[in-house]
């Protein structure tokens, strides 16, 4: 049996998981199978992109957490014998994975960032970030199933195959979840979401008042860019949304440029913007750990140096 | 009156970690401190207290290095603690360390009402000991909480997914992980300091506690994430702020 499954809430993640898993099912030479329960007419999609097969189980009820799902992917598990499992890194798949991992007494590589297959020595070799973003681990499971979550966006999906055949299996309806949901508030507001912004100009530590973000926000608009901040701004003062912050416990950011406004640099806002092509800072602190991971840093006061940028860039 | 579990971990603290010459991580300098999100944890443990009564048990398991941690746990208001404590519990995986925890819960303290742990740990940031601790237990977990309380025999929480808040109810006792926004941790005055040296703790060697599984993960290298990029600096007249436009522009950032 074995295989490699993937598990995710949302369709566009089990697409980038899909691309992923078929090359790695290639390499090792085994099937590849998804776990969709919310989009059952996905199934065409999902094999086009690589699916072997499609597990369909039930659709919990509304006020049924999706961790009804564990004891139907565990009893498969147990009855198949998976090679790998990779989990979406999304909220609610995150806790079900650690979970399952539990119950089928198995490893798991958190947050995983890189994967790729070592064919001498057989095994699937995950790379994820410690200590903050400071470090990068690379952890290889010691025994089957290899798990690990991937957060959305990692992998880029693949082409679709419309020629491509698999099959689609119904599963048993999931017992009844210990978890009740009450309500979903769902956002009301819209919030961008910076992860594909071509440019961002973040706000850090060093704005004294929530007004002075229109500092930020001038200066995002000048650059047709979008606004994003670290930790402090939008959990410690919240004068921004979460969905904002960037960093470890935020979002990953991977825009042309990133403008740094006021930003230490700690390793955990660091790590989410290790993929911009061009970082630049503004610090009054020419010591600050942000101007050794910049491309280029001005070192001055923000409340001089960024109306100076407004004006040359309105003259220019 | 609830018994609340809260568990924490003895960290590096990541800001004095240095790299060695081969990219390697290089910790000859480095601080422990109580994982930031098991901070917030150990917050939110006191403020239900405050409210409800009951008692405040801290939990962590590590080497016998951590002993510090306990007296700083304590100084954030718990009211007993209990260490695993070994030479042999320093750098565990997730999946041990949730082994150990559950351990000392089923042997020492039984009944409880509610766990709390951090959403992630400061140094691995894995983010599984709080839900496979649940699982070991046969327990609900309700991961990435903003906002928790506890209503008759049940645990309301509001959890953080990507479509919004999802508020869920579980019967106690449960565990709920929690987010760092949830609270601000309290920042121990030299009072709480001396009263936390009079506060009972259970240590429990390896001897007294089940063995825990061998580990399931193997890491075959740890590497300073470096980004290099050198960092051309300028001055904030307006020849260097016109100097910097001007360099963002060749590299086509603008």
């Amino acid at each position: 049996m074995g295989g490699i499954w993937i598990v995710a809430e949302k369709k566009e993640h089990a697409l980038e998981l899909l691309s992923i898993g078929r090359f790695l099912g290639n390499k090792m030479g085994t099937n590849l199978s998804v776990f969709s329960w919310r989009d059952q007419d996905a199934c065409f999609d999902y094999i086009a992109h690589g699916a072997d097969e499609v597990l369909l189980p039930t659709p919990p009820a509304a006020d049924q957490s999706i961790d009804v799902l564990l004891p139907v992917i565990a009893g498969e598990a147990q009855m198949h014998h998976p090679d790998a499992i990779f989990f979406s890194a999304t909220a609610r798949c995150k806790d079900l994975a650690a979970r399952l991992a539990a119950r089928l007494s198995a490893g798991l590589c958190s947050n995983c960032i890189g994967l790729s297959y070592d064919e001498g020595a057989k095994n699937i070799i995950m790379e994820r970030l410690a200590y903050g973003g400071a470090a990068i681990q690379k952890v290889a499971c010691r025994i089957r199933p290899v798990m690990a979550t991937i957060p959305p966006g990692t992998f880029a999906r693949g082409d679709s195959d419309t020629g491509r055949k698999g099959q689609c299996r119904e599963l048993p309806a999931p017992p009844t979840s210990a978890l009740k949901i009450i309500e979903l508030k769902k956002r009301t507001r819209e919030i961008k979401d910076i992860t594909e912004a071509r440019v961002i100009v973040a706000a850090g530590r060093g704005f004294e008042k929530q007004e002075d973000l229109t500092l930020v926000r001038q200066l995002a608009d000048r650059l047709e860019g979008e606004i994003g901040c670290t930790r402090p701004v939008s959990e410690e003062n919240r004068w921004l949304p979460v969905e904002l912050c960037i960093g470890l416990s935020g979002v990953q950011v991977k825009p042309d440029l990133y403008f740094g406004l006021g930003v230490s640099g700690q390793v955990q806002h660091v790590t989410g913007i290790r993929n911009a092509r061009v970082i630049a800072a503004v610090n009054k602190d020419e010591n600050a750990p942000i101007f050794s991971v910049a491309d280029l840093g001005i070192v001055g006061d923000i409340y001089d140096v960024v109306p100076k940028l407004l004006q040359a860039l309105n003259k220019g | 009156m609830p018994t609340i579990i809260t568990c924490f971990k003895w960290v590096v603290d990541e800001s004095y970690i240095r790299q060695g010459t081969a990219g390697e991580l290089d910790f000859s300098v480095v601080d422990y401190r109580i994982s930031d999100y098991d901070r917030n944890a150990i917050e939110e443990a006191m403020r239900l207290k405050a409210i409800y009564g009951g008692e405040v048990l801290a939990l962590t398991a590590g080497v016998p290095e951590a002993t510090k941690s306990i007296k700083d746990a304590l100084s954030r208001g718990p009211d007993r603690a209990f260490f695993a404590v070994d030479p042999s519990f320093g750098g565990l995986e997730p999946a041990q360390t949730a082994a150990l925890l559950a351990a000392v819960v089923k042997a020492h303290i039984t009944p409880y009402d509610l766990i709390l742990c951090g959403e992630g740990s400061g140094d691995l940031y894995a983010q599984q000991v709080g839900p496979r601790l649940a699982e070991h237990l046969g327990i609900p977990s309700i991961s990435f909480v903003q906002k928790v309380d506890i209503q008759e025999g049940k645990v309301i929480a509001e959890r953080r997914v990507e479509e919004g808040i999802e508020v869920v109810a579980a019967t106690l006792p449960a565990l709920v992980t929690v987010l760092p926004d949830i609270n601000v941790p309290r920042i121990p005055g030299v009072k709480d300091t001396l009263m936390a040296s009079k506060k009972p703790v259970l240590s429990l060697k390896k001897e007294d506690l089940p063995p825990i599984p061998e580990p399931y993960l193997q890491t075959l290298e740890m590497k300073t994430a470096k980004l290099s990029r050198a960092c051309e600096k300028f001055g904030s007249d307006d020849a260097e702020i016109n100097r910097f436009l001007n360099a963002l522009r060749k590299k086509a950032a603008i």
